[in-house]
């Protein structure tokens, strides 16, 4: 147990809650598909970026922005991987399944049955509303899907399964993640408990590989950042040759955005 | 209007009445299901033996995403309870997951109340006594014990 004074702090309590509102009143969700040339906008006069923005366009024609809250990584992932998995009904089958099993293992690992039982109510219920089917139309199922995760309540009970099914990962495997984890933190269960599980704290290079393995899927993340180089940076997770993800996200500092090709 | 926090609110009470937990208990008020009171027992062993303490929780539309703000409304002397009743608890803050629900916090405070974290003081003077004069310190809580049953 710590301090954590700052939140005893009211002023500061205000401002954050400031701060918040001002972003969900700028940022839905999840966005529409919008035009990738529309980060020029953003680096107008940065020339290092703009360079990047290029590199980018020449490889992706589309983008979502997702809500800057410190959620966006399991909401992008989250929505992306669905919306592909939609146009693939033998891998939906595959994820549905992998979700279905996926309450046993965290009750297994001591997650509180009582209450993941809302969360994973929540997941399953999206994922029966988008299930593909012979006789629905692909893009009325798209759009239900884009609905769904722009459903504060549907949304955010999804991106806290995702977490909980990446904190399960990370403490089933814990010798071997153990080895990635920097900074202060006692021990992988309370890396979990400060990173992890608590909504609206961002993720990092583990938490991604950690979903991506307890989930079965993979992801490319493209990295935009300052360094000096033209061209972007793409990462795919998991990181093995034969892995060409079909899903993309592009990463600016401490934020995930959906990528299209 | 039910929302998720209500919701989710209903079956914490509902689980709070089914299964409730040695030495605690906590109810929405009459008429805000987003404001409980709730008393904590002082645990067997402790100086807080004997105590009934009050508190209040508030949550918002945001629970259990975010943590409802917990208080003590009966006078404390702890190292980890401020003067009005705020509550310094890592899984009120900087640990706080959806999976908790009201059981959940409320034992955990009550174990806060055998074991004291002195080394993150919300009351210094607590925090210092109980490291360095553990009778003075048994003496101030039992002050606030005997008050408990006044409050």
């Amino acid at each position: 147990m710590e301090q954590n004074s700052d939140n005893h702090d009211e002023l500061t309590i205000k401002q954050q809650k400031e701060i918040e509102k001002e972003i969900n009143e700028q940022f839905a969700l999840i966005s529409e598909k919008i035009p990738i040339e529309i980060l020029n906008d953003e680096y107008a006069d940065d020339p290092v970026y703009r360079q990047k923005v290029q590199d980018i366009s020449s490889k992706y024609r589309y983008m979502r922005k997702i809500r800057p809250d410190g959620n966006c990584f399991y909401r992008a992932f989250g929505f992306t991987t669905l919306e592909y998995l939609i146009k693939n009904k033998e891998e939906f089958k595959k994820f549905r399944q992998v979700i279905e099993q996926s309450k046993a293992k965290l009750i297994e690992l001591n997650f509180p049955q009582f209450t993941i039982d809302d969360f994973y109510d929540t997941i399953m219920e999206v994922i029966n509303k988008v299930e593909p089917s012979d006789t629905q139309d692909v893009n009325k199922v798209l759009d239900e899907l884009y609905k769904l995760f722009n459903e504060q309540a549907y949304s955010d009970y999804i991106v806290v399964y995702l977490r909980l099914i990446t904190s399960g990962k990370l403490q089933e495997e814990a010798e071997f993640y153990s080895n990635f984890i920097e900074g202060n933190y006692t021990s992988l269960l309370d890396f979990c408990k400060k990173e992890v599980e608590p909504m609206y704290k961002e993720s990092d290079h583990i938490h991604i590989i950690a979903i991506c393995a307890a989930l079965g899927c993979a992801v490319r993340v493209v990295y935009m950042d300052r360094g000096s180089q033209s061209e972007v940076i793409a990462h795919d997770f998991p990181d093995c040759p034969d892995n060409n993800p079909s899903v993309s996200l592009l990463y600016r500092p401490n934020h995930y955005d959906v990528l299209y090709q | 209007m039910s929302t998720p926090a209500r919701r989710r609110l209903m079956r914490d009470f509902k689980r709070l009445q089914e299964d409730p937990p040695t030495g605690v208990s906590g109810a929405p008020t009459d008429n805000n299901i987003m404001i409980w009171n709730a008393v904590i027992f002082g645990p067997h062993d402790t100086p807080f033996e004997d105590g009934t303490f009050k508190l209040t929780i508030e949550f918002t539309e945001e629970y259990p995403n975010k943590p409802p703000t917990v208080r003590f409304v009966s006078k404390m002397f702890h190292p980890n309870v401020y003067a009005d009743g705020g509550i310094c608890l890592d899984i009120l803050q900087n640990r706080w997951s959806p999976t908790y629900d009201v059981s959940a916090i409320l034992t955990s405070i009550q174990s806060l109340l055998s074991d004291p974290n002195p080394n993150s003081p919300a009351n210094a003077m607590a925090a210092q006594l109980y490291k360095e004069n553990r009778r003075e310190y048994e003496k101030r809580v039992k002050a606030c014990v005997e008050q408990s049953f006044i409050d």
